[in-house]
């Protein structure tokens, strides 16, 4: 076959791909349009998930009636002039794509409406063709409206998932954008079916409530931390809320929902220890800074970026996140109807009783530890961990060889004493041991690894910090490495599973080896060192263990994510013991 | 089956044939020993399907018959019974054992011998003929070097090769390399090489006894095992598929630094440096240090560091040929390989603190030991 330019539609048609691969895309790309053009409420009507009709009308600055035929084009934008404009973005959109796009995939009508011109104006663009531009009558803002999208590209239609699948990423993205923009007034709605309306007052706990619902949005924790250039702000899940997947954690960096491994990884380091293992958090976090500390332009539907300084990022992050955390772990105290009733408590579980998280979250009260919270206060105190973890705690005694009594100003705690032990001792030696020094013990033989071209591409880049981390590494032809010499960490002897499990490590953006030596540590505090159930504590072991553990930095969860404590106040005796009325 | 034998006579041999047993199998005959009459004697039989012991003890038998015995019960049966004759008698309607010793009278149920996996039986013609006592030090000195981590199953074996009248057996773990020579008394045709588990090697260790006598090995053709006989007992094993690495290019073949010490006051200062090591990272460093002056001979400084416990220091005097070096081994390899030594005093060569390190017995070539330092990263 004779090698032809393709023709401008077929060119056009590959391109919009990357951009529009589903209704949720097309309803991304207008929606930031839109937030663009500076629109404070936003009206998106769809019909069959998106397949029949994507409508999305702002009050908007409008596009004038001569422009109109440019903006359909594509790198047609009014966002950018000039390529160092690139490097600091401070629009949603910027590559001129969007319009062209969807024009080339659907039958698209625009009409916009500048505020100096009377008149609006109306372009429709089938299958990329445009047609001419006709004067109607129009209010001020744009309406661009999607019919029939990839009604060229079957093999795109054949794609896509069920209505319900489609309809689900609409409303989650809409939701996502209205929670980045709690002053714009968000309408999405289906038909007569009005799935998210906003205030536009300003007030995220609202629309996380339409994301989340009521119960979930009144247990987040909020984040405030400000930085030299950096500012994070939104909402964090408590320990007791938590996901089996990472898709609730959210991220905006500078308006733009963002999918960045990095950021994730801050996050789920934040919470490190304090959850189970498997269990995630859920955000809604919003990252501000400098537009020329980052690079927007990686990924055609700007899924990604690339930070100019990721570890001040990341460590600003993780920091942050970890701080608001740490300052509201609660004791999970016991629901009344789970108390006597023979079922064991499950803290872990959303639904029960937070008393703690919820009177912070509500008020911004003090805590019931009586410190003020730190994290909803506008300039937080960088480095500062709350001084005390834990209320004082009065020690009443022993129980079951297993667990100790404690009196606090809020009511009685009871203490697993071997979770509390391994808390303790896991802090304690995590602290000698740090990852200062890691051990190389050199191979008899080089072992021979080979990688798969993804996990060998991430290797190379990294073989440096590898053989900082005890390994002896060396590229060894293609998607190849020759392993001298492994740190002493890894229990078996078996070089590639150990690289493999580092280049894990980096894949998910973790501190390398950080797993295994908390897992090792973790493993010997508990089957060592930790004091059993089972054994009875003389009254100077117990005074000895709660003071150990009110010094700890998590006392709340044991190193492996189970609580150390469970809280019954005072609050909630009285009302099991017929006092107070229930809630 | 009417056997009559001494109590004595049968713990023993169920005491042999019971480290093969498994303990616990989905295939129940697994847990059990395999008596049977043959040819005047009492052969006991025990198999986990990789490796299978064998023992024959002195029996009379008043009426032949073959049965397989859960090996916990009959042991513990036996070893409790008084030091007497015991009566085995099998009634094969309901392959129920009625054991009879003193005034004891038992009744073990058993399932039938036909089940059994069968064992190989040898052909011996040609067999490697090693004398007891040499190849159970032959095997001591290897197995310990021999990895237990599953995920390398080669190393979880010792390559032994027979080469005219020189057998070898190497272990390495990844870490370290052991490797014993012996001579044998008559040179063989063809010449061997095969991977014998470790553990099988230990077993066999265990049960060769002591003496004079001795072991006698076939590998036969195509069967992919390989098979003990000493005295009465006989040990087959699986061997383990696969490629061992070739060990003879990782020893070096020179050094910039022998160092000769006792290997009794040398193992001493090991197992102290071990004592703060273990709780954290297993790390001994030697100080090779050369003779300054007259007053100041040459010695070695094995220390060992614990966040947690505190440290250790201790001076073993050496002689030191060549430089002076600074070098960490994983102390539970450096006293593993001292503990296979068996001479008075041991040397111990290297070029460098990243180099492997050497250990030789003086005085005896046939033994060379390679461990690889640790550094820190």
């Amino acid at each position: 076959m004779p090698i032809r330019l393709l023709s401008s539609e077929v060119a056009s048609q590959i391109a919009a791909g990357e951009v529009i691969e589903r209704p949720a895309s097309v309803v991304k790309e207008l929606a930031e349009n839109a937030l663009d053009a500076g629109a404070r409420a936003l009206t998106i009507s769809i019909a069959e998930a998106g397949r029949a009709l994507v409508e999305v009308a702002d009050d908007g600055s409008g596009i004038p009636a001569s422009e109109l035929a440019l903006a359909v084009e594509r790198h047609a934008t009014s966002k950018l002039v000039q390529s160092e404009d690139l490097f600091h973005i401070s629009t949603l959109g910027f590559r001129g794509e969007a319009l062209a796009s969807i024009g080339s995939v659907s039958r698209m009508t625009v009409t916009s409406r500048v505020a100096e011109s009377a008149t609006g104006a109306r372009l429709r663009v089938e299958g990329g063709i445009s047609s001419k531009v006709e004067p109607v009558g129009a209010p001020v803002g744009t309406v661009v409206r999607v019919e029939d999208l990839f009604y060229n590209v079957p093999a795109r239609l054949k794609f896509l998932k069920a209505d319900v699948t489609e309809r689900r990423a609409i409303d989650n993205l809409v939701t996502r954008y209205a929670l980045a923009y709690p002053h714009v007034r968000f309408k999405l709605s289906e038909g007569k079916n009005v799935s998210l309306q906003t205030a536009g007052d300003g007030d995220r706990r609202s629309i996380l409530a339409a994301l989340y619902g009521v119960d979930v949005a009144r247990q987040m924790l909020e984040v405030i931390a400000e930085e030299e250039g950096l500012r994070l702000t939104g909402f964090i899940s408590p320990t007791s809320l938590t996901r089996s997947n990472r898709k609730e954690i959210t991220f905006f960096v500078n308006g733009r929902w963002v999918q960045e491994v990095a950021l994730n990884t801050a996050v789920i380091q934040a919470y490190h220890t304090l959850l189970m293992v498997g269990r995630y958090p859920l955000t809604a976090l919003f990252l501000d800074m400098l537009p020329g500390d980052v690079d927007v332009n990686v990924h055609p539907a700007k899924a990604e970026v690339r930070f100019k300084n990721q570890d001040r990022v990341f460590s600003f992050v993780q920091r942050a996140v970890r701080r608001a955390l740490l300052a509201y772990t609660p004791v999970p105290s016991v629901a009344p109807t789970t108390l006597w009733g023979g079922r064991p408590s499950e803290p872990r579980e959303p639904g029960l009783d937070w008393t703690m998280a919820r009177e912070t979250v509500d008020g911004g009260r003090p805590t019931a530890e009586g410190q003020p919270s730190e994290a909803s206060s506008p300039t937080p105190q960088p480095e500062t961990r709350p001084a005390f973890n834990l209320p004082l705690l009065r020690l009443i005694g022993q129980i079951g060889s297993a667990y100790l009594v404690a009196e606090g100003p809020d009511g009685l705690y009871l203490i697993d004493q071997h979770a509390a032990h391994e808390r303790v001792l896991f802090e304690k030696l995590m602290a000698q041991h740090g990852m200062k020094s890691i051990l190389s013990q050199a191979l008899l033989t080089p072992a021979v690894v080979h990688l798969p071209p993804a996990q060998a591409k991430l290797l190379e880049g990294q073989i440096d910090v590898l053989n900082h981390f005890g390994f002896e590494v060396e590229a060894f032809g293609a998607n190849t490495f020759q392993v001298r010499a492994m740190p002493t960490l890894f229990r078996g002897s078996d070089p590639s599973l150990a690289l493999r499990a580092l280049v894990e490590d980096f894949e998910e953006d973790e501190a390398p080896l950080q797993a295994e030596v908390e897992a090792r540590l973790a493993g010997r505090v508990c089957k060592r060192l930790a004091v059993k159930a089972g054994q009875t504590l003389t009254p100077e072991e117990q005074r000895a263990l709660l003071s150990d553990l009110e010094t700890c930095e998590s006392p709340r969860t044991c190193p492996h994510g189970r609580p150390t404590m469970i809280h019954l106040s005072v609050d909630m005796l009285e009302r099991q013991f017929g006092r107070k009325g229930p809630r | 089956m009417k056997v009559i034998v001494l109590q004595e006579n049968l713990a023993r041999g169920l005491s042999i044939v019971s480290r093969a047993v498994s303990p616990r199998s989905t295939l129940p005959v697994l847990s059990n020993i395999l008596i049977a009459s043959d040819e005047g004697r009492l052969r006991l039989s025990a198999t986990n399907l990789e490796l299978g012991i064998t023992c024959w003890i002195p029996a009379r038998i008043e009426q032949e018959g073959s049965t397989t015995v859960p090996s916990r019960t009959l042991s513990d049966l036996i070893n409790t019974l008084p030091a007497d004759q015991v009566q085995l008698i099998l009634d094969t309607q309901t392959q129920s054992l009625h054991v009879q010793g003193g005034t004891s009278n038992n009744d073990i149920k058993c399932i039938d011998a036909q089940e059994f996996p069968p064992l190989p039986v040898p052909d011996m013609d040609g067999a490697v003929q090693v004398n007891v006592a040499d190849f159970k030090e032959m095997i001591q000195q290897v197995t310990f070097a021999a990895s237990t981590d599953e995920a390398r199953p080669v190393l979880m074996g010792v390559l032994v090769t027979v080469e005219k009248d020189q057998i070898t057996m190497a272990a390495a773990d990844g870490f370290r390399l052991a490797v014993r020579k012996a001579t044998l008394s008559n040179a063989m045709p063809s010449p061997i090489s095969a991977i014998i588990p470790a553990r099988a090697l230990n077993e066999l260790a265990r049960v060769a006894g002591d003496g004079e006598e001795s072991i006698y090995m076939v590998m036969p053709k195509g069967r992919g095992q390989v098979l003990f006989r000493v005295k009465d007992v006989e040990v087959v094993s699986q061997l383990i598929d696969g490629t061992f690495p070739d060990y003879h290019q990782i020893i070096p073949r020179n050094y910039k630094s022998r160092t000769l010490v006792s290997t009794n006051a040398m193992l001493k200062a090991c197992k102290q440096a071990e004592i703060f090591a273990r709780e954290g990272s297993n790390v001994a460093r030697l100080d090779i240090k050369p003779a300054q002056s007259d007053m100041q001979p040459s010695e070695v400084e094995i220390s060992a560091t614990s966040e947690e416990t505190g440290r250790n220091e201790t001076i073993v005097e050496a002689t030191v040929d060549g430089g002076g070096m600074l070098i960490a081994f994983n102390v539970k390899f450096l006293r593993e390989a001292l503990e296979a030594v068996k001479t008075p005093n041991v040397a111990m060569e290297t070029s460098g603190p990243n180099a492997p390190g050497v250990i030789r017995p003086v005085g005896n070539d046939d033994y060379i030991q390679v461990i690889m330092p640790m550094h820190l990263g």
